[in-house]
């Protein structure tokens, strides 16, 4: 019934039926459906409408960069072929590199030790080591303090011996170690502490 | 070998220590600090130690006259460490630190006789360790002689190197636990090999750095 009632406005409004033929609420509809088409046909086109809709709808060109980083982020299927004697040949490879990699720190020689010099000062704004194995220089070798209680302390490779030292307190002023418990004159009027340095590995 | 370039290779170790001195060193006090390095190198005595201590002295502000005077003294001994190595039959040829182990143990106030009696008894080993027990003994007021005679035994029992200092170590404990000295050699004798040992905890080289000299 509805089908028929619209295929009949239909052919009305597009002037293959006569009107006269239409019920009288058919004509009225197909009079407030003409009013509507006449009154939209005074409406003025808006400028650039077309493109508006457009550049919203449409989706904005990626740069490469985006592109990549979307591949990039995105899930992707990888599939890898390899034969399993290569595969056992990498993990040998990264075993190896794993067991020769040190876990900190340098490598010594046979004949090197590592001197751990630690001092109390709690007063000091900076402290360093000096000896033979850095020309005496107060600035070669800084003690450190990280977690501020005034003790002070470095690890130095040194060879296997002894090994003359003193501190350096803010720069200017020179201590033996008074923990050392092993002093030798220095030649210049003061005494130089002396620390022996056990060699890593045994003998 | 042309000659001009034997006589570049002779000086180049003094011109590198030169180098060293220069800026670091008072000027006033190269000249006599030089003359002490060449005669050393023609002696074959190793110049290290003493390019080490003119650049001890500079960094210390010593005066220049103190400088030469220390730099002297230490090629003495270097000399007479040097001479005693040899005297002891020790076979050369002698390392620099090797030298400069037993100048040192001169240093700390051990006897030409005490080095003589711990090199001969060393004998094919450095004696640098035995040298400095000895010594650590002496400072703890063990007799000189007594001490050689404790190390000599450690040595005759296998203990070597750096092992002999956890022996001098282990008699000062005895003493600080109040053994007379003569009571702490006595027991540290009776239970040789077995030392405690003092040696370094693995991971002790955790965050360990390696000295750099001649910096600027």
């Amino acid at each position: 019934m509805t089908r028929n009632l619209d295929l009949r406005i239909h052919r009305a409004l597009d002037g293959e039926l006569d009107r006269a033929s239409l019920s009288p609420e058919e004509l009225a509809l197909v009079e407030r459906l003409d009013a509507a088409a006449w009154a939209l046909s005074d409406v003025p086109p808006v400028p650039g409408l077309a493109q508006r809709v457009l550049g919203i709808i449409r989706r904005p060109l990626e740069s490469p960069l985006e592109r990549f980083r979307r591949w990039v982020t995105s899930p992707h299927p990888v599939t890898v072929s390899l034969r399993p004697v290569y595969s056992v040949i990498i993990a040998v490879l990264l075993v190896a590199l794993l067991w020769r990699s040190p876990a900190s720190g340098p490598s010594l020689a046979d004949h090197e030790g590592v001197a751990q010099f630690v001092a109390r000062f709690p007063e000091a704004h900076s402290v360093a080591v000096v000896g033979p194995f850095n020309d005496w220089r107060p600035e070669a070798t800084p003690l450190s303090d990280d977690d501020h209680d005034g003790v002070w302390d470095a690890r130095v490779i040194l060879p296997a011996g002894p090994h003359e030292y003193m501190f350096v307190v803010d720069g200017e002023r020179w201590v033996a170690d008074p923990m050392a418990g092993k002093y030798v004159d220095d030649g210049f009027g003061r005494q130089n502490a002396v620390m022996e340095v056990q060699p890593v590995r045994s003998e | 070998m042309n000659p001009s370039l034997l006589l570049v290779l002779l000086l180049l170790p003094q011109q590198t220590d030169g180098s060293r001195l220069t800026g670091h060193v008072p000027a006033a006090a190269l000249p006599g600090v030089q003359a002490i390095i060449t005669r050393a190198a023609q002696d074959s005595l190793p110049t290290e130690p003493l390019v080490e201590k003119a650049l001890e002295g500079g960094a210390k502000g010593a005066p220049p006259d103190m400088i030469v005077t220390a730099v002297g003294a230490e090629e003495a001994r270097l000399r007479t460490a040097r001479d005693l190595l040899r005297g002891a039959g020790a076979p050369g040829p002698y390392a620099t630190s090797e030298i400069q182990s037993v100048s040192l143990a001169l240093a700390r106030g051990l006897p030409d006789r005490i080095v003589s009696k711990v090199v001969g008894a060393v004998r094919d080993t450095a004696p640098g360790f035995a040298l400095h027990a000895v010594a650590d003994l002496s400072a703890h007021g063990f007799s000189q002689d007594s001490s050689v005679s404790l190390i000599v035994a450690a040595l005759k029992t296998g203990l070597a190197g750096h092992r002999l200092l956890d022996v001098a170590a282990a008699a000062d404990r005895e003493v600080q636990r109040g053994r007379t000295r003569m009571q702490a050699l006595a027991k540290v004798r009776a239970i040789l090999p077995a030392i405690p040992s003092q040696r370094v905890p693995p991971g002790a080289m955790q965050g360990a750095t390696r000295p750099k000299k001649g910096g600027g």
